[in-house]
């Protein structure tokens, strides 16, 4: 599905739209716990924040006063999450995660306890990031560089990834550049296993074709120059993660214009977070996950640019 | 039972009994007259004829005259001493002389109130083309929408939904074989060519025996035959597409033909202007339709037609989609006897659309395609004056290519897919329309069908909390053709009409419907990439009854028709998703769907004026339409997640309608159409939550459908002008200008309302801010100008 917001968002057509200001019913305010955590032997942050009315655009507020701790349950190891001014967090020389390792996070408040369970699974590492030289065509007036990375999907059914990608530094954000993968390709219906991932996985989201410098502007930039910087980290998910992750790209990606006849309906996403108490009424958000990270980096430089046309005027 | 009866008591009559029958056709051109009136002076005795333009009375030995009309053509009287059977066929001329109002229907004056039909609609071309026209286009689904109980939640979906159906409940039929997608250019124009079309009926309820297989609407498109008199040529240019059609007698009176094609061409006169389009996009449609026909002899006739269609929407070469629907088929009429006429159809039908992503080394392609081959005996049998049975049979083979993946890693090919499914449909079904009394007529059937999941990978799922993912338990294989699950139902169906006076009847119907393929759409509109399903041992097949009682009544002379339908529909089975379900191309879809129930009602008031310089049409509908499903709409019960009620995205409350048509002279036709509908409800979120830097809407208490949108209104002006530059000073052929313009006071009416955090690049310092936007698909008043000529 994700195909067709990549397609619509190309056609032109002359949908119009306008801001409103609808009255909205009485929010609910609930807890809302981010908690996705990593390998890597560097600070792990846990965001507990309340859910604000759908138009405050305020810095949410976080929760504080709950004792957080992490769990490793394959090893029996506890580590309690410090609370600091805007989250909480825990500082560590040796990584809290390792693959194949399940995790339970606990949240405690005076009045009910939450839970939630993750495993960590594997990841691939990155081959390499290469670019190509492109002709001008339809998306961009000028000739100009398109980047991928190059990395292959263990064999055996069920690994899900979350793809990041920063270019010069600055990470793909938007929500349309939220990139998953389920083994080498885009969804857990479409089974492909154990070979490089597929085209849209790795091309797809990290060649950012607007211009950020005037967002209202529908001219189309050449995603990459020589002297812009690639880097890109693959973060293992469990499954759980995954449909959460799939669901929420449908929910924060309103694709505007003639493309809105391809959006789903509006619905919650999904949580992991849950009462201890099974009989528990009390709504909870949000998503605990660890991932393993693998990464790598590439500058285009003139050499790497020299090289790409000269393999685009070979073929 | 009743049947058995009616023959026996046809055996009984000792009196001596001879029939009457032959085809009625159009003198200027040779089409067959379908739904053509045949009377016998003096008595209330007669019929009608049906799609092939045949008919068939049997009376007993007398002196009778019999009267032949239709509306719009001269009537012929012929004066018959009936003592031996008859075959009559006749030529109706179209009335030339007197003034040409615009007639709306060329069925019988009275038909609407002496017709045992109800909830049926009909248009004829000739109106259809009258229309304003959205960009000037003649557009039969657009049409359609003008009628009441029928409605569409807003420019640019595809389909149409009927009395609080689906899109996916409507079987379209072209030449009886089903179009699965009847939409160009996403939704904005329908497939079908309106130079190769005769005749739209369109039943919402009180559906006959012989249709089955959807449960809300049958929408039956009957195409010209060709010309069997002499070659024409008509055609249009517009300001999408440009039309032509040949129409002309193979055989004069024994053959004829019709090939009419039309194709967009926004990208030809864009290439003259622009070099964007040159790397390998293209964005055109067009689609092929044609016909052929041989009159074998007196009792047999065979036809053959076909369509063809495409969209292709590429931005860059391997960059795109496109989408198409074929169809072929065949007929063989056959009169077994001059009671007993047969049809027997055989059909193929195919619809698939595809993806592509990429350039020369690199490339992702995805598709997906549905099959289907028919055969439909079909017979009816003229018994008596005061029956006609109607008995056949159907056997629909489908197949299902749910996902082709192609995959080219630098050059490097890889393939992968979604296993093939098949199902086999097939029913019978018996009916017989039965005069009573003088006033009183019925139609009872039933239709026994039967369905057929077959072999290939089954997979069985588990039992969760609803609108959560059903796990998957097991997954074994089954023989190729080996029956996986199966389903048989019988359906019912009724009607009656109950003459209060000539010119006011009482009309009831109740009828059950089953459907055993699912249109699996979880978007705001329906769109070209949704895919058919077939039932399964997950999916159960979607059944409905509807009943709807109806006053009808004439005024000055048939001048005024007037109408008042009730009508409630319960909808079991009904298919729905989990909250964020993947439905596109997914092996594991049966895990992300949801079965509930649904209910509709409400009442459609009708007015027509068929006679005189102004005519046309005014309906209100007052109508409800919503699903209860467990894991949807739930509230607060976060154990259970047992749904409530809510209303369907296609929920209108209230529905205004009027088209119109005045005729200043000869020359100069104005028209207008208005509409007033209700705004389509939607989900409004009521908090904001942030995980990973995004911001994500959260709807308190998982309400579903809990606002609506504004009002939609409309209104459409025309003018068409006649005798442009043929009929001109000798010249042979007609043509005319028809001027239109959609949505003539530009109002921007809502097609939804989203919300989003707000465009660009969050910044990672500050808060992301949050927005509610409207969303109009046509934004202004849209003029149109084409030409349309025939010689």
């Amino acid at each position: 599905m994700k195909y067709a917001y990549l397609i619509s968002g190309l056609l032109l057509l002359a949908a119009c739209e306008f801001e409103i200001q609808p009255e909205l019913a009485e929010p609910e305010e609930l807890m809302v716990v981010d908690a996705f955590l990593n390998d890597r032997a560097d600070r792990q942050v846990i965001n507990i924040t309340r859910s604000q009315p759908y138009f405050d655009d305020s810095e949410p507020e976080m929760i504080s006063g709950l004792n957080v701790t992490l769990y490793d349950l394959t090893v029996d190891l506890e580590y309690p999450f410090i609370e600091g001014d805007r989250y909480y967090y825990l500082d560590t020389n040796d990584p809290v995660g390792v693959v194949g390792h399940n995790y339970r996070l606990v949240v405690e408040s005076p009045s009910e306890t939450f839970e939630a369970h993750a495993t960590m699974n594997r990841v691939p590492s990155i081959d390499s990031i290469g670019y190509e030289f492109n002709e001008a065509n339809f998306l961009v007036d000028q000739d100009h560089f398109t980047a991928q990375f190059y990395a292959v999907d263990p064999k055996g059914v069920g690994d899900c990834y979350w793809i990041k990608g920063w270019k010069n530094g600055v990470y793909f954000n938007k929500p349309e550049e939220l990139n998953m993968a389920y083994d080498a390709s885009v969804s857990p219906g479409q089974p492909i296993d154990g070979q490089l991932f597929v085209f849209p996985v790795r091309a797809g989201f990290i060649n950012p074709y607007g211009d950020d410098s005037d967002p209202e502007s529908t001219e189309m930039v050449p995603p990459y120059e020589v002297g812009d910087s690639l880097y890109v980290e693959i973060h293992s998910i469990d499954r759980a993660a995954f449909d959460f992750l799939y669901a929420l790209y449908f929910q924060i990606n309103r694709a505007g214009g003639f493309g809105e006849i391809f959006s789903s309906p509006l619905s919650n996403v999904s949580t992991n977070i849950k009462s201890t108490n099974p009989g528990s009424k009390t709504n909870v958000a949000g998503f605990f996950n660890m991932s393993a990270i693998s990464s790598a980096g590439r500058r285009l430089t003139t050499e790497v640019a020299d090289q790409a046309q000269i393999k685009f005027h070979n073929q | 039972m009743g049947l058995v009866c009616l023959i026996h008591s046809n055996l009984l009559l000792a009196q001596e009994q001879h029939t009457v029958s032959g085809y009625l056709k159009d003198a200027s051109n040779g089409e067959a007259l379908i739904g053509a009136t045949i009377r016998i002076q003096g008595q209330s005795l007669g019929t009608i004829s049906n799609v092939y333009g045949f008919y068939s009375i049997t009376l007993p030995k007398d002196k009778y005259v019999f009267d032949f009309r239709y509306v719009g053509y001269d009537p012929q009287l012929k004066a018959v001493d009936l003592s031996q059977n008859m075959r009559i066929d006749l030529e109706l001329a179209p009335a030339e002389q007197q003034l040409q109002a615009v007639v709306i229907s060329g069925k019988a004056e009275d038909d609407h109130v002496s017709n045992i039909e109800m909830s049926t609609e009909e248009l004829d071309i000739k109106s259809i083309q009258k229309m304003p026209a959205f960009a000037g286009e003649v557009d039969i689904i657009k049409s359609i929408q003008l009628l009441p109980g029928v409605t569409t939640v807003g420019e640019g979906a595809s389909g149409f939904n009927v009395r609080g159906g689906g899109v996916g409940q409507n079987l379209v039929l072209l030449d009886e074989a089903p179009v699965y997608q009847s939409s160009h250019m996403l939704g904005f124009f329908s497939v079908f060519n309106p130079d190769a079309v005769k005749d739209v009926k369109l039943y919402k309820g009180g559906v006959p025996a012989k249709y089955g297989g959807r449960l809300s609407s049958i929408l039956d498109i009957r195409m010209k035959e060709g010309n069997s008199k002499e070659y024409d040529i008509s055609g249009g240019i517009g300001t999408v597409f440009s039309r032509l059609a040949v129409e002309g007698p193979i055989k004069k009176d024994k053959a004829s033909f019709i090939v009419a094609a039309r194709r967009s061409y926004a990208d030809v006169i864009a290439k003259t202007f622009t070099d964007a389009l040159d790397d390998g996009s293209s964005l055109y449609f067009y689609d092929l339709t044609a016909k052929t026909n041989y009159n074998i002899n007196e009792n047999n006739r065979i036809y053959l037609s076909g369509y063809w269609g495409r969209d292709v929407l590429e931005f860059a070469e391997n960059q795109g989609f496109d989408w198409g629907n074929r169809t072929a088929s065949f007929r063989w009429n056959h009169l077994y006897s001059e009671k007993l006429f047969s049809n027997l159809t055989m059909f193929y039908s195919n619809y698939d659309y595809g993806f592509k992503f990429g350039d020369k080394d690199d490339l992702f392609e995805i598709g997906s395609e549905v099959s289907t081959v028919n055969i439909k005996p079909e017979f009816s049998w003229f018994v008596n004056t005061n029956n006609e049975v109607t008995f056949g049979g159907e056997a629909i083979l489908y197949l299902f290519e749910p996902g082709t993946m192609v995959d080219v890693s630098a050059g490097e090919r890889t393939t992968a897919g979604l296993e093939d499914r098949r199902a086999l449909e097939s029913a019978v079904y018996v009916s017989n329309d039965q005069k009573l009394t003088p006033s009183l007529s019925v139609q009872y059937g039933l239709r026994l069908s039967y369905f057929n999941y077959l072999g290939g990978t089954v997979v069985v799922y588990g039992d969760t909390l609803p609108g959560s993912p059903k796990p998957f338990v097991d997954e074994y294989k089954y023989r190729k053709w080996a029956s996986i699950a199966d389903y048989l139902n019988l359906a019912p169906r009724f009607s009656f009409n109950y003459k209060l006076s000539q010119t006011a009847s009482i009309k009831g119907s109740y009828n059950r419907m089953n459907q055993y393929i699912h249109l699996i759409s979880n978007t705001v509109a329906t769109t070209p990439i949704d895919v058919w399903q077939p039932s399964t041992n997950n999916i159960k097949p979607q059944a409905a009854d509807q009943v709807a009682i109806g006053y009808f009544q004439n005024l000055s002379n048939n001048q005024y028709e007037l109408s008042a339908e009730t009508y409630y529909k319960w909808m079991y089975n009904q298919v729905d998703y989990i909250d964020g379900a993947d439905v596109f191309v997914n092996k594991y879809l049966e895990s992300q769907l949801l079965s509930g129930k649904g209910r509709a009602y409400g009442v459609e008031l009708y007015g027509k004026k068929n006679k005189g310089k102004l005519t046309g049409w005014l309906s209100y509908t007052l109508g409800w339409t919503e699903r209860k499903v467990d894991g949807i709409n739930y509230g607060g019960d976060q154990l259970n997640r047992k749904g409530s009620w809510y209303p369907t995205r296609f929920d209108q409350r209230h529905n205004t309608k009027m088209a119109a048509f005045y005729e200043l002279n000869d020359r100069i036709t104005f028209s207008a159409n208005f509409a007033y509908i209700s705004g389509t409800p939607t989900t409004f979120p009521t908090d904001r939550i942030t995980v990973g830097g995004y911001v994500i809407p959260y709807i308190n208490n998982n309400e579903r459908n809990n606002y609506r949108i504004p009002d939609y209104h409309r209104l459409d002006v025309g003018m068409t002008i006649n005798n442009v530059w043929r009929g001109k000073k000798g010249r042979s052929g007609e043509d005319n200008i028809a001027i239109s313009v959609y949505n003539a006071y530009a109002r921007q009416n809502p097609f939804s309302i989203y919300f989003s955090q707000e465009r660009g690049r969050p910044s990672m310092d500050n808060p992301v801010a949050t927005n509610a936007t409207q969303l109009s698909i046509i934004g202004t008043f849209i003029p149109a100008i084409s030409y349309n000529f025939k010689f």
